[in-house]
């Protein structure tokens, strides 16, 4: 499997695209897109949770090559809260209801576009990271909270 | 959890930001994904969960605590 680089970020934007896909980059490789210099394995997505939407993401996923089967596919269509695929051709997670951040419309509001990338703006990403409590958050989330400062002083 | 930094940034990170700022994204993005083998999280080609609680839940149990995924 490769590691996720900017040519699949490409794939995935304009697959999602293609299909209709409301979504978002978030977590760490949300970050990283806005411009945080760290490392992190696999991308993490944001989708809004509506039906047609589900739907659609599983069209986009099967064109991106994820080879899913008809139960996986179902689970995507159903919105699961959180999916982990390692299915294709580099890793991805799909969440559907983020700790933290209360509705999918608010975060796209506020969300930042970088490259034509949809990205969650600084803030929900480190809200989401509060929200999750977990220890390796916690370990990063100064550098984090140091990078949204400097990113805040360099926004027109 | 503290949410608000109380000092001023580490020189330190201030020069990685201020050079990653000076990258372009494709060359940030090859700088910042990786692959390294987590042991469980890897080991299976597809897990959903229906709420998040139950995917905190199923981190706190299974995966090995030094991956820090167990919640504080």
């Amino acid at each position: 499997m490769a590691v996720f680089d900017y040519r699949q970020a490409e794939e995935v934007r304009d697959a999602f695209a293609r299909h209709g896909v409301r979504y978002l980059f978030i977590g760490k490789s949300g970050a990283i897109l806005l411009g945080f210099p760290d490392t992190t394995q696999d991308a993490d997505l944001f989708l809004a949770k509506a039906p047609e939407n589900c739907r659609n993401a599983v069209g986009a996923l099967i064109d991106l090559g994820f080879a899913l089967t008809t139960e996986e596919s179902e689970q995507i269509a159903r919105g699961k809260d959180f999916i982990q695929l390692k299915n294709g051709p580099f890793d991805l997670d799909l969440i559907f209801a983020p700790d933290g951040i209360e509705r999918f419309d608010d975060a796209w509001s506020r969300r930042v576009e970088v490259e034509g990338f949809p990205v969650c703006h600084i803030d929900d990403i480190i809200a989401s990271k509060v929200a999750a409590k977990r220890q390796k958050d916690r370990d990063s989330l100064p550098r984090l909270l140091a990078f949204r400062e400097y990113w805040k002083s360099k926004r027109p | 959890m503290e949410t608000e930094p109380k000092a001023a940034i580490p020189k330190e990170w201030l020069d990685e930001f201020e050079a990653a700022a000076r990258r372009p994204l494709e060359l940030r993005m090859r700088y910042a994904f990786i692959r390294t083998y987590k042991p469980v999280m890897d080991d299976a080609r597809f897990r959903a969960f229906d709420t998040m609680e139950q995917y905190r839940r199923w981190c706190a149990e299974n995966l090995p605590e030094w991956l820090g995924y167990g919640r504080i």
